[in-house]
This record gives C-alpha cells, sequence and structure tokens, in this order.
C-alpha cells in the first residue's frame, strides 16, 4: 500500500477572516426602508490567494476518474475528456443567454439540432429534447408525457399504474410518483423480469412499464421483444431508462428493442463531467405517439437556419428554464463527433469485454449471483463476508486505502450485501489488473483492519448514524452546537 | 478518431484470451438478433483537431452577447467571474467526481458543499439549505411540493407577473398530484400583488402554500411580501430571491418565508445558453425531513475528527423509492461549488456593492427611456434593483428588440409567452443593468430605443 491523500487541516471558509458581521449593507436608494437588509451578510472578507489555498486544499482531499478508477456501478465513470472542456469554454458557447435572438445563436441551435439528430440514431427514436437537466428529471418528464397523451385519449382515469422491475434505480419510482402513477414492482427471476409475473401484473390499469437494458444487475433482458409486446399488448407504454446505454450503443437500440420514449444520460454514455454529484444532462427520445408532448421549445431546422418552435399544441410545457444545458450538450457532441458511427459501437464493444474479463476475475473471491454472461457492468455479493463478521461496506472502506474508489454498493437491493461494479471502455486493462489485485489484498486482509478502514485518507471512518441523529447542516448549526457545549 | 478508448498494444487480444472466446461478438449473443440494429449513419470519427476545428466552426456563427451592449436579464444574468472561479472549478479531482456516497474519498466535495449551503442559509434567513436542485424553477417546483407535504389544500397561488417559463414548470409540477395554480394579480400601476385577492383566497381555506419573487417578474422590489406571512398564518409561505438582491435586501426567512429558492447562475456560472444552472433551496428546520434533494451534515470520523458525508439520506428516492420527497439524483454540485467560491472571492461588501452599481445603471437607464414618447419606462412605479419592464406603444417588443440588435445591442428580452394561443400579451421587455455596460452604452441603448420608436410609428 503506498496511497496516501493529502491530509489538511483546513478551517471552514468563515473561519479564514473577519466578517462585517453586525454591520449594514450600503443602502440601495428607492429601496424601501423595511425591505432592507439591516445586518450584513456574514461571510468573511478574504484576499483571492486565501479562497484559492482554501478550495484547493480541500480538492486535494476529493477522488475523481481523473486521479483513480471510479468503478461505481450504473454510474458510468469514463474519462471525461479534456476537448470538451476546453471548447465549452470557448465565449460563443459560455457567453450565451438564452433570450438571445436566434439569429445570434446560429451555431448554438445547430450544435443542438445535429447532437439531436445523432440521439435519435442511437435511440432509435424520432424525435428528441435535450431540455432535461438530468436522467431522473427525464424520467419525470416521461411520466408527465404518458399521462397527458392518455388523457387526450380518455383513459387517464384508468391506467394508473406504472410497472417496474425490483431491479429499478429508485429514481423510476420516485418519478412516476411524482407524475402521479401508483407503482408496482415486478419481481426478477434470476437477475431478470420475471416474464410471466409481468404477463400477470399486465392490465387496462396499466399506463407504463419502465425498465432498464441492460438492467442494474448488469444483464441484458433478452426477453425483450416479448416484454414490449405484453406492455403494448395491455395497451401501456414502455419506457426505457438509459443509465445503461453505454452497453448497446450500436448494437441494439431503445427504438429496435420497442420502447416508445427513453431518458439518456449525457453525463454517463456521453462522457459529459459529473461533477462531484451535478450537473447531468438529460436526454428525451420519443417514438411517434409520445413526440407531439415533449417539453417546448423544439429546435427545428428551415431551410438553412435554424430557430426554437414553441408551436406545439399538445406539449407538456417546460420543465425547466431555457432549452438544455448547452455547456453539456457541447461536451457531449464533441464525444460523439470524436467518436464516430465505429467508435460509438467500440465503446459498447469494450466496456462490455472490460466487464467480463473484471466479473471473471473478481468473481474468483466473491460470489456472482447470476449468469456469467454480463453487459457493461455485474454485481457481486459480499454475503460470504459475513462469515468474518465483515460486510460489503468495510471491504469498500478497505479498497479507498488502495488509492481506488470503492464500487457501487448495496444496490441493487435483491442481491444481499451487494456490490455493483463498473469499468467502462477509458479503463485499460493494467488500470483493471490494478484493481483486481487492490481488491485482492482488500477481500483477504485481516477483519481488523478491514474494520479500521479507511486509514489513509483524509478522515477516518465517517459516522454516517451520528449525522442522521444529531443534524449538523450549517455554519449556523455549528455555532449552535459550539455554544450549547460551552453553556454548563 | 478518440484515443479515449482505452488501446494499449495487445491488451483487447489479451481480454478476449482471457475470457477464451475469439471475437467479442460473443458477449453479445444475449441481444436477440431480431432487436440488432445496422449501421446508424452517424459517419466517421474525428481526431481532436478535426473535433476542435468543426466546433469552432460551429461555434463561429454565433454571436455572443460580448459582442454587443448587453442588456439581457432575467433569471439567468450574464455577469463577470473572477478567474479565480473557473480555476477552482476546473480541479479534475472535484469535476470528474461523482455523488460523494463513500464520504471519506470526497470530503474536499462534501466540504464545499456545506460551505455552500451555509452561505444560502446566510442570504435566506432560513435554518437549512439543500446541496443544490436543477435550477430556480424547478427549485420552485419542490417548494410546492414540498407546501402540500406539510399543509392540506389543493390550490397553490403564485404572482402573475413571474415568467412564463416558471409559470409553465409549476403547472407541471402541480399536475401529478392534481394539485391547482392561481395567479395572484397586480396593480397595474405599480404591478404590485393584490394582497386582498390572497386574503379572500386563504379564507377559502384550500390554498396550501403561496409563492412570491423577490425581485418580481417586472424586476420590481414589492413591500407587499412583508405583509404575506400574517395572511397566510399557517400556511407555508415561498419566496423565490435573487441571490444577489439578498446582499442589500431583507432576508426573507426574517419576513417570515417558510422555504427560500432561487436561481444562483448569476454567481460565478456562465449562461452558456441556458444551463448547467443551479437550483437554490432552504427551508424551515421543522421541514427538513420533507424536503428534497441531497443535504449535506458535519459529523465525526472515527477518531472523533470533523468530518461530512451526506445525511438524512432516508428522504431519498434510493431508499424511499415511490414514497421519497423527490426523483431528483444528479443534482448541480458543481455549480454550487462555482456558487460559493465565486461569493468568497468577491466578499459580501463586492456583492453589495455589484448590486448598488447595477440598481444605479439601471435607474440611469430607466428614466433615459423613459423620456421616449412611445415607451413607458419603467412600465410599473415601484422600486426596482437592476432590472426592470418596459413597454412600448409603437411597435411590437420583437420589433424593438430587432432594431436594437441590429444597432448592437441586446435590449432584453420580452416578457410575453411566445407559445401561439396565448391570449392579450402586452409589448412588455424585461431590460437589466449588467456589468458590461457603462455609461455610454446606457446612451447608445437610449438613442436606438428613440430611432426603434421612430421607425415603429413611421411604418405603423
Amino acid at each position: 500500500m503506498t496511497f496516501r491523500q493529502a491530509r489538511w487541516d483546513e478551517p471552514a471558509v468563515w473561519d479564514l477572516g473577519p466578517s462585517d458581521a453586525g454591520e449594514a449593507p450600503p443602502a440601495v436608494p428607492g429601496v424601501p426602508e423595511r425591505m432592507r437588509r439591516k445586518v450584513a451578510v456574514r461571510w468573511p472578507e478574504l484576499s483571492e490567494l486565501t479562497v484559492v489555498r482554501h478550495y484547493t486544499r480541500l480538492s486535494q482531499m476529493n477522488f475523481g476518474i481523473d486521479t483513480s478508477t471510479y468503478p461505481l456501478g450504473s454510474c458510468t465513470m469514463k474519462y471525461n475528456p479534456k476537448v470538451s472542456e476546453m471548447l465549452a469554454r470557448r465565449p460563443g458557447a459560455a457567453s450565451q443567454h438564452p433570450y438571445q435572438p436566434e439569429a445570434t445563436t446560429q451555431g448554438t441551435l445547430e450544435i443542438l439540432y445535429r447532437l439531436e439528430r445523432i440521439l435519435s440514431k442511437v435511440t432509435g427514436l424520432p424525435e428528441i429534447s435535450l431540455q432535461p437537466a438530468a436522467g431522473a428529471h427525464g424520467e419525470y418528464a416521461a411520466m408527465l408525457m404518458v399521462r397527458a397523451y392518455f388523457r387526450d385519449r380518455g383513459e387517464s382515469a384508468q391506467r394508473t399504474e406504472v410497472l417496474l422491475p425490483d431491479t429499478a434505480h429508485g429514481t423510476n419510482p420516485a418519478s412516476a410518483a411524482m407524475a402521479g402513477y401508483s407503482t408496482r414492482e415486478i419481481p426478477d427471476k434470476d437477475g431478470c423480469v420475471d416474464l410471466a409475473a409481468l404477463k400477470a401484473a399486465v392490465s387496462s390499469k396499466t399506463a407504463c412499464f419502465m425498465l432498464t437494458n441492460p438492467n442494474t444487475a448488469g444483464l441484458f433482458e433478452s426477453d425483450i421483444l416479448e416484454i414490449a409486446e405484453t406492455v403494448h399488448g395491455a395497451g401501456g407504454m414502455l419506457y426505457y431508462d438509459g443509465a445503461n446505454l453505454n452497453a448497446i450503443l450500436g448494437i441494439t437500440n431503445p427504438g429496435r428493442m420497442g420502447f416508445d420514449v427513453a431518458h439518456l444520460n449525457l453525463h454517463k454514455t456521453f462522457a459529459t463531467p459529473h461533477g462531484g454529484g451535478g450537473p447531468g444532462a438529460g436526454v428525451l427520445a420519443a417514438g411517434d405517439k409520445l413526440a407531439p408532448y415533449l417539453p417546448v421549445p423544439r429546435v427545428v431546422k428551415q431551410g438553412r437556419k435554424f430557430r426554437l418552435d414553441f408551436d406545439r399544441p399538445k406539449s407538456i410545457g417546460k420543465i425547466r428554464t431555457g432549452y438544455g444545458s448547452f455547456g453539456l450538450d457541447l461536451r457531449a457532441y464533441a464525444f460523439a463527433l470524436s467518436h464516430g458511427e465505429e467508435g460509438l459501437k467500440h465503446v459498447a464493444q469494450r466496456s462490455v469485454l472490460n466487464s467480463n474479463y473484471a466479473a471473471l476475475r473478481l468473481g474468483k473471491f466473491l460470489p456472482r449471483p447470476f449468469r456469467t454472461l454480463v453487459k457493461h457492468e455485474f454485481v457481486l455479493s459480499g454475503a460470504p463476508l459475513k462469515e468474518r463478521g465483515l460486510r460489503t461496506l468495510d471491504l469498500a472502506k478497505r479498497l479507498l486505502d488502495e488509492g481506488v474508489h470503492a464500487p457501487t454498493v448495496y444496490f441493487p437491493t435483491m442481491v444481499e450485501e451487494s456490490i455493483m461494479v463498473e469499468l467502462p471502455e477509458t479503463e485499460s486493462k493494467r488500470d483493471i489488473d490494478h484493481y483486481v489485485d487492490a481488491f485482492q489484498r482488500a477481500v483477504s486482509d485481516t477483519p481488523e483492519n478491514l474494520h479500521a478502514a479507511p486509514r489513509n485518507l483524509a478522515v477516518r471512518r465517517v459516522d454516517e448514524v451520528r449525522a442522521a441523529r444529531e443534524p449538523l447542516l450549517s455554519w449556523k448549526d455549528l455555532r449552535a452546537a459550539a455554544a450549547k457545549a460551552e453553556t454548563p | 478518431m478518440a484515443r479515449w478508448i482505452s488501446n494499449e498494444p495487445g491488451e483487447e487480444t489479451a481480454l478476449l484470451e482471457a475470457l477464451g472466446i475469439a471475437s467479442v461478438d460473443e458477449l453479445f449473443a444475449d441481444v436477440p438478433k431480431k432487436a440488432r440494429v445496422g449501421r446508424l449513419g452517424i459517419g466517421a470519427g474525428r481526431d481532436e483537431l478535426g473535433v476542435v476545428a468543426e466546433i469552432d466552426k460551429l461555434l463561429g456563427r454565433n454571436r455572443p452577447y460580448s459582442q454587443f451592449a448587453t442588456f439581457l436579464g432575467g433569471r439567468l444574468a450574464p455577469r463577470f467571474a473572477p478567474a479565480a472561479v473557473d480555476s477552482i472549478v476546473s480541479r479534475s479531482e472535484l469535476y470528474t467526481a461523482y455523488t460523494p456516497y463513500q464520504a471519506e474519498a470526497s470530503q474536499g466535495m462534501l466540504r464545499s458543499l456545506f460551505e455552500f449551503q451555509s452561505l444560502w442559509v446566510e442570504l435566506t434567513g432560513l435554518d437549512i439549505a439543500n446541496a443544490s436542485l436543477y435550477d430556480g424553477a424547478t427549485a420552485a417546483g419542490e417548494a410546492l411540493l414540498l407546501c402540500r407535504r406539510i399543509h392540506e389544500g389543493d390550490r397553490f397561488l403564485i404572482p402573475a407577473s413571474l415568467p412564463w417559463e416558471e409559470k409553465s414548470v409549476l403547472r407541471n409540477y402541480a399536475s401529478g398530484p392534481n394539485l391547482r395554480i392561481e395567479e395572484i394579480p397586480y396593480d397595474d400601476r405599480t404591478g404590485r400583488l393584490d394582497l386582498d385577492f390572497v386574503r379572500k383566497a386563504v379564507a377559502a381555506k384550500d390554498v396550501f402554500g403561496l409563492l412570491a419573487d423577490v425581485p418580481n417578474g417586472f424586476g420590481h422590489v414589492d413591500e407587499g411580501v412583508l405583509e404575506l406571512k400574517s395572511i397566510l398564518g399557517s400556511i407555508p409561505f415561498v419566496v423565490s430571491a435573487d441571490p444577489l438582491s439578498l446582499t442589500v435586501l431583507e432576508p426573507p426567512g426574517n419576513y417570515g418565508a417558510d422555504v427560500v429558492v432561487g436561481e444562483g447562475q448569476g454567481f460565478g456560472i456562465s449562461p452558456s445558453y441556458g444551463g448547467p444552472l443551479l437550483g437554490l433551496f432552504a427551508c424551515r428546520k421543522e421541514h427538513v425531513r420533507a424536503s428534497p434533494g441531497r443535504i449535506v451534515g458535519a459529523t465525526l470520523d472515527a477518531d472523533g475528527q470533523r468530518a461530512f458525508c451526506l445525511t438524512l439520506v432516508t428522504r431519498e428516492q434510493h431508499i424511499r423509492r415511490s414514497r421519497a420527497t423527490s426523483n431528483i439524483c444528479t443534482n448541480e454540485s458543481l455549480m454550487a461549488l462555482a456558487f460559493v467560491v465565486y461569493a468568497s472571492v468577491v466578499g459580501p461588501r463586492g456583492l453589495a456593492q455589484l448590486q448598488n452599481s447595477l440598481a444605479e445603471k439601471a435607474r440611469t437607464l430607466a428614466t433615459a427611456l423613459g423620456a421616449i414618447d412611445g415607451i413607458k419606462s419603467p412600465r410599473f412605479d415601484a422600486p426596482y434593483l437592476g432590472e426592470f419592464a418596459i413597454e412600448v406603444s409603437k411597435g411590437t417588443a420583437a420589433q424593438f428588440l430587432d432594431r436594437l440588435r441590429r444597432r448592437k445591442i441586446l435590449g432584453g428580452h420580452p416578457l410575453a409567452d411566445p407559445r401561439p394561443g396565448t391570449p392579450g400579451q402586452p409589448e412588455r421587455i424585461l431590460v437589466a443593468a449588467t456589468e458590461f455596460v457603462g455609461e455610454k452604452e446606457i446612451q447608445k441603448y437610449a438613442r436606438a430605443a428613440q430611432a426603434a420608436i421612430a421607425a415603429a410609428g413611421g411604418s405603423a
């Protein structure tokens, strides 16, 4: 073990310098006295260097793709190309206001239009909107579209139920519920949708079945065509959660599999950076039935000009400010343009190759609950660790000590002590071998060392139970807690 | 073609050999033949130089606002950011990370988000803030849902002066649980909320929440918001506030707001044609468990040292699924980092001075435009900060703005809902003062406006 993370004893930003607390800020003429802030914002006045040093030090206490292999299953943590970062900062991209007249934004509109055409071909669905801010936002918008569609058909009172597999991402049921649907889970059989259970569950109440394919266990749902037939036979819509699209680029696509509507995550498949939690960038792709309901505006081409079209009477309207996150759409376009047809297919092939190789090797240490042929990710069970008084969590923390990130843990939930690994196409065989070695050292280390992990990071094991039991959610809370501690 | 797919000599062959297969196609044997696709028709890949050349060619067809005297505003602001902000946001330890599920490996981002939350708490006067939502409009939508969770009723009140995009977003959020949105009329002279309308609505006992914006959709600071809590009583009160304005205005928590949302783009984030943006959300402590979004909390590590982690996660979709307080997973963490770095570099004094300087420019411009026959400027007789609405009585708002554009001025944006068939919309424009304009540009705007009105009058 040679990894040591920086460990700065860095004060909070508000302890770095004095503030004007107590004084009133300058009055804005014309603003009524009663509306004026009486006490200046309590925040320090700092030199630029102090601020830069502070956040640079904090950054040194953080893992990113650029520092470490980051095999979070379902998150597709692939390399974020630097050229995209450079291009997104060009004044022609960054210094554009969404309310600028179309005559001044032709380049932007053309990039959006071209990206949409590419995504239409990738998804096999004709109409695209780039408005969603993230994947879950796209799911939610799609559920609103499904609802509007059934309302127009006079079936909204009847179709009140959204079905989803027990392997579904938590955002699926949450999005369906926000759109006013009740949800019902379909059990899995060996990690895939139990077709018989689905057939028994669909009815005239079914509005939609939400599915990820490959699913969150990393398995391709080979019954997909029959699943589509079943859902459509009951008059329902089939929704594609595109979180796992990386595995099937150029191999198959949602349209071909029979899906009516899909969301994609540009921050997964199309390599836009995830920013430590966000931004994401979502995509909505719709077939003919649901396309009229996509959010406005839509980007259209008229002759050689591009414009925003607001004339979509069936549209659900807006789901956020502006048309989309152009800063991210541009990065995704650079990714697609760079790879081209062959490259995108190679992305899928290599990610699946990496995944099967890693599964073969890691499967020597912990059991794999399902069939061995996987797609871009796979699941292990940490259940045997319990014999040594350990949990998957301990293994995850011990892996961090090796300077690599932990896999996704405790999801999907139908696997005991589950561990979900995804090693995208940008990881080399050497990276994977290094990860496997680290995993082997971690899994075979003593229970004492696993319980004590991590030791090599900026902090030791973080007490998350305490954080939830005694919430300290801001500086204000910390001040109050400190004051309370001082009062005898 | 991209170098981004790993391509070390012999490695793919070695991977195939380890798996005992001859071709990668064997790994797709589980994809039914009938579901396979042929060529997509996307075209061949390009090397990096080719990608840069192509995208620069396309971006060259844009005319960024930096090439104009710009008066665009609304919820998004062209705003200067010190280079230090982008320098920090470009730290790849932060921007290439995922959501900090493994707290120990993510203290940098978690600490930054905790500082961001603390800053939004300070600005709003509320108790807790989350680690960000998508944008100001979706934050307002989530606030609506929070209100319904903590109060009975099926009617939510919003100002009729709210920007059309936000109204549309709010109608979508309300549609899931079958809630009604009702618009509060405003006084035609002052643009102020009709408080009597609110009183009557509240008396009907079916209102579960109200949202007011500060400054409002016309740019005005409406003192009426100070009365709202006493009218609403126990009904939740949401304020949508511009963060810069909160450096000089009373924190909404002090006049009874239960939730404060806002759009944070102006703090260190380039507009980038509308995204990524930053949704700001704060609420009272007693409502935290009903609130949406990721929250960072302070705790201790195994050595008893200060540490940070995501907390109160049982509210969230990955645990609670269909009963979660929101479906949000990915948020705008990196933008939240930009927000707190911007505020820390500029400092509270600098921010208040910036707001004052914008207000001063706005006044100069509003007065100059008001002297023109055919423009009512400002349209409403009420105090404002950095932006205000005007109304043109000759020609349309679009024609007016187009004439300005030809003189290299982006004169603001029309307030009308652009969707066809929206009835009875006046020819109003929201005009914003920005840091990029000075006395010279303001006088240029006034002259061009005069000419535009003259041209419209002539053609009418």
